[in-house]
């Protein structure tokens, strides 16, 4: 389990193209953090450690990209060592061992004043409890980041200004933070991040204490504030539909150790392992996988004249397309066709998602293999996961 | 004897253990052998094997301090340590003294009595202005208005010199916790330090007078702001931390743009309590001569003239609760004048324009100090009427008082000194084992050992059965008192503000109506360290019933328990950790007291200290002392039981 896990095959590692390289990392928390790596205790599992060592392992093994300009989500569960793996990466909590690249520059090389730099100017982070200072007008939180770097008054104000407009708080600049709702102090968590202007935005869990209506804004925000702005962004989150929402890949945490990167289709419809397939079990998988993850090539002799759908659009769009017609739809990207999705396609696809969740499908898939001759291949435990191949 | 049986559940103890396994119940069958001990070493007729704590050592080392003493005196003039270091500091402290009493002089008192005002609005509201004016109006009607500006320079002195210290040190160990861990048992000790034993080794290096008092007062003052400081920085919310340090804050700035700012509040607190904690240390420092208000109840007391003592004693609370409101209110900042951000400066400047013009008049005028013969005498007024409740009540008192001396304290004080002093020790490591285990049974005994070596065995135990006489009465009552304010809440309205009162007051001005009331000798002693120590139990049972879970009350009323049932079974259990603290503290603070009630006659090792100080017997007195700190650690550690070594 300690091998890393590589990048889904159609990744190739460039090295130029990467903003945060994660090689190795491990957090080991307690006296004897020195006495398990690199040692045979290494592969032991987490409760045989503390017994022998009172070291508690949080981060084991950990490798991952971040590509610039995605939102790169840490999924799982509390207690899987999310949260001290991203505070690692900006080394709030020192690493025990492994390589962070950002940028290429090695953070673990950085001396105190170049960490403070790369702190300030290139890396951001909302906190779950927003962290806020709640002696300092909404304007003078907003403005910190900038006032420890020596920005003027006039100067900071005015950047602070856009920021609190930006995540729409304008007209609150000389609030407290306690007389502002949870979610309202998380935009100004965003905004000190925003006002930096960071390259990276490092999230720990920033919605996890709001209200549901007001994660799904927060939500909508980040993803259009992402998309304005441009930023590379590392989001942990414990909630699965929110990771689904977000996230341009998802690693999946267990235990300290990524069990699986990759893309929401890759995880939702073909997770690494029993674990996964679980914790998947309960989305709706026509929200999630699209047609370009079910398309296929023509059968001889199949009508193919169909309405078209962009190879992104999510199965419960292509449904109502389907219904009106006998042929599978065509998947065509700038007027080229990519492939077919059949109506057997789809409801196969809805199918496992039922099956799954009553618990039945493994029985099902016995019964029914003849007919569904892909089913075995793509339940929790098939073979052609893109990832957890190993080097 | 068997394992010290205490559950983590006192409730839990018993049932099919038998009564045997039960800590009250070993203590109840260590005391009886201490009696055992004492009766058979009576009827042998006190053999020397089975006497008092031998005094040789003890006699050898007094004399060899009484050398050092000496030495001292002699060398005070000549020793490089002395010449460029103590003296300097104790010249330097005595001119700040007298500088700071002259520039108070100077402001005359038209002056001072603007000042002090106008800054108690500012800081706290009109209702504290009003006090603070009253409290200035006492001083100069009571006729001390000179010894009130003196202690009032001292307590400026010495709480600089705390602060100046304390704070650095208290941010220090907020920030780092290996020097909190190093530096916590210094703290500690300081605190369940009576305020007695600091007294002689500071007049050692310092000499007698105001300098030797600022000094005092300020170590005595120092652990609360240190303590409170380091406590706020921890408490500082950790994410507003970690997100600073995330945007890239050095060190320094993170301490001063997010851990000060936020931990303002608690740490004027803090000041707060070492300000008070310097009131009440001025005041004793009387004894080793610092002038002031003190002196004067000082002078009283020892003339026995209540009325006199009284009107400094009125003085010296008004002073204190004056200090406290006003430093409080700057805490919690609940009473302060919302003044606009951009009117703050005229109302500075104009404050001290009003000040400047008061002052320049009543300098026109040729005023310094309140004139004395403006003030009104109450001491007559008051003897009068003390004179009348003592021929009222004077014969219950009296024989109240004898009763408690002849039957309580007497035959105590016998069974201690009386038994085999190795019998003693053997009690007190054996109290020591069944309530806080092998370590605090070591140290038990080392105390006892300890004050037996030092020489001053038996007045050592006269003042220990003072304290358990004094510390039962204490606790009895405050348990009770405790248990009813938290059961009626109109009694609790009534008493809280009282109590507050009580608990700014300095230990000394306890003295006073216990002397009105029992006259001179022990039982005045004992009954000024009941009152002093009360209220703190009082308040820690209340708060210790009051913060037992809704949800465990309801559930027992559930299933139909009697307000009896309820209150032994659940609600004393599980204000277990409280009470045990109300026992400790009860005791510290009683220990405390009793000490000083040696300048209203308690004798025994507070008197040791006086007489030593008086009689330059560095040895008798510095030795009582340590005694004193000894008696301390061991009635400390026997009543904070397992926390100490959980900690």
């Amino acid at each position: 389990m300690s091998t890393p896990i590589a990048e889904s095959p159609n990744t190739p590692a460039e090295a130029t193209d990467v903003t945060f390289s994660v090689r190795n990392l491990w957090k080991v928390f307690g006296k004897n953090a020195d006495k398990v790596v690199g040692t045979d205790l290494e592969k032991a599992d987490r409760e045989t450690i503390t017994a022998q060592t009172g070291a508690t392992v949080a981060v084991r093994d950990v490798s991952f990209d971040v590509r610039p300009g995605e939102i790169f989500v840490v999924m799982g569960l509390s207690g899987s060592g999310k949260s001290t793996l991203i505070r690692c990466l900006t080394r709030l909590i020192e690493p025990t061992s492994g390589r962070i690249l950002l940028d290429g520059e090695d953070v673990e090389q950085a001396g105190e004043q170049r960490l403070r730099e790369l702190r300030r100017r290139k890396v951001a982070m909302v906190f779950q409890h927003f962290g806020l200072l709640p002696n300092r007008k909404i304007i003078d939180n907003v403005a910190y980041g900038l006032e420890i770097r020596g920005v003027g008054r006039a100067e900071r104000y005015e950047r602070a200004r856009e920021m609190i407009e930006m995540v729409g708080l304008g007209g609150q600049e000389n609030s407290r933070p306690g007389q502002l709702s949870g979610g309202m102090q998380q935009r100004v968590g965003l905004a000190r991040a925003l006002a930096v202007d960071p390259q990276v935005l490092l999230f720990d869990e920033p919605f996890s204490a709001l209200d549901p209506l007001i994660r799904r804004d927060m939500q909508d925000e980040v993803l259009r504030l992402q998309k304005e702005l441009d930023k590379t962004a590392v989001f942990i989150t414990h909630d699965l539909q929110e990771a689904l929402k977000l996230g341009d890949r998802i690693a999946i945490m267990r235990d300290g150790e990524l069990v699986q990167v990759g893309t929401p289709e890759e995880v939702v419809g073909r997770p690494a392992n029993a674990y996964v397939a679980d914790f998947t079990s309960d989305v709706a998988r026509t929200t999630v996988l699209t047609a370009r993850w079910l398309m296929r090539e023509a059968f001889p002799e199949e009508e193919t004249d169909g309405p078209s759908v962009e190879p992104g659009t999510v199965l419960s769009q292509v449904l109502p397309l389907l219904a009106s017609s006998v042929a599978p739809v065509r998947v065509e990207e700038n007027g080229e066709l990519l492939g077919f999705v059949g109506r057997d396609d789809v409801l196969r696809a809805i199918a496992e998602d039922q099956l799954e969740e009553e618990g039945a499908f493994e029985a099902i898939v016995e019964d029914n293999a003849e007919d569904l001759p892909d089913a075995a291949a793509e339940d929790g435990h098939g073979e052609t996961a893109p990832t957890g191949n190993g080097g | 004897m068997t394992q010290p049986a205490r559950t983590p559940s006192g409730a839990a103890t018993g049932d099919g253990e038998g009564v045997w396994r039960r800590s009250w119940f070993q203590a109840l069958v260590v005391l009886a052998v201490l009696v055992a001990g004492y009766w058979v070493s009576r009827t042998a007729g006190h053999p020397s094997w089975a006497g008092g704590f031998p005094t040789g050592i003890g006699d050898s080392f007094m004399a060899w301090l009484d050398g050092i003493y000496a030495w001292i005196v002699q060398n005070r003039n000549d020793s490089p340590l002395f010449l460029y270091f103590f003296n300097y500091v104790s010249v330097g402290l005595g001119s700040a003294v007298v500088l700071i009493n002259q520039a108070l002089d100077a402001l005359t008192w038209v002056g001072v009595t603007a000042l002090g005002v106008l800054s108690a609005w500012r800081a706290a509201g009109w209702r504290v202005a009003l006090l603070v004016l009253a409290t200035f109006g006492v001083f100069a009607l009571t006729g001390l208005w000179n010894a009130s500006m003196t202690t009032l320079a001292l307590i400026i002195t010495s709480v600089f010199i705390a602060l100046l210290f304390g704070l650095p040190l208290g941010i220090l160990a907020g920030r780092s916790e290996r020097f909190h861990r190093r530096l916590r048992p210094a703290l500690d000790f300081m605190q369940i330090m009576p305020a007695f034993a600091y007294l002689l080794p500071f007049v050692l290096l310092f000499g007698i007078g105001n300098p030797a008092a600022a000094v005092i007062t300020a170590v005595y003052a120092l652990p609360p702001v240190v303590r409170i400081t380091a406590l706020a920085l921890r408490e500082v919310d950790r994410g507003a931390i970690e997100a600073t340090t995330s945007l890239g804050s050095t060190p320094w700035q993170v301490l001063t743009k997010v851990q000060l700012p936020l931990a303002k509040r608690t740490i004027l607190l803090g000041i707060n309590q070492t300000i008070m904690l310097a009131v009440s240390m001025v005041v004793i420092a009387s004894v080793i001569g610092a002038g002031g208000l003190g002196d004067a109840i000082f002078q009283a007391l020892s003339k026995v003239n209540v009325g006199q003592a009284f009107q400094a004693g009125l003085a010296i609370v008004m002073l204190a609760i004056a200090m406290d409101r006003v430093t409080g209110a700057v805490g919690n900042g609940a009473h302060t004048p919302r003044v606009p951000e951009r009117l703050r400066l005229p109302v500075l400047g104009g404050g001290l324009l009003a000040v400047l013009a008061t002052v320049v008049i009543g300098r026109s005028f040729d005023l310094g100090g309140w004139p004395r013969n403006w003030a009104v005498d109450i001491a007559a007024p008051v003897n009068a009427v003390n004179d009348a409740i003592e021929s009222a009540v004077g014969g219950a008192t009296s024989a109240m008082g004898t009763w408690t001396l002849e039957w309580v304290l007497a035959p105590l004080s016998q069974v201690l000194t009386g038994s085999p002093w190795w019998l003693v020790v053997l009690v007190a490591a054996a109290l020591g084992w069944i309530f806080g285990g092998v370590r605090v049974a070591v140290l038990s005994a080392g105390s006892f050992v300890l004050v037996g070596l030092l020489g001053v065995w038996d007045n050592a135990m006269d003042t220990l059965s003072q304290v358990l006489v004094a510390s039962l009465l204490t606790l009895a009552l405050g348990v009770v008192l405790g248990v009813l304010m938290s059961r009626n809440d109109v009694f609790a309205t009534i008493l809280r503000p009282v109590l507050d009162a009580m608990q700014t007051l300095p230990p000394f001005v306890y003295l006073i109506p216990a002397v009105a009331l029992f006259g001179i000798g022990r039982v005045p002693a004992l009954a000024a360290a009941v009152i002093f120590a009360l209220p703190p139990v009082i308040r820690l049972v209340n708060d210790g019933i009051r913060g037992v879970p809704a949800g465990a009350v309801e559930a027992a009323d559930s299933q139909g328990s009697t307000k009896w049932q309820m209150l032994t079974k659940v609600q004393l259990p599980l204000a277990r950790g409280s009470l045990l603290l109300a026992v400790n503290q009860g005791i510290i603070l009683v220990l405390s007291m009793v000490v000083m009630g040696a300048l209203v006659g308690a004798g025994s090792l507070g008197f040791d200290v006086v007489f030593g100080l008086a009689q330059n017997q560095l040895g008798l007195g510095l030795a009582s002392g340590l005694a004193i700190v000894g008696l301390g650690l061991f009635l400390d550690r026997l009543t904070q039981g397992r926390r100490a070594s959980h900690a």
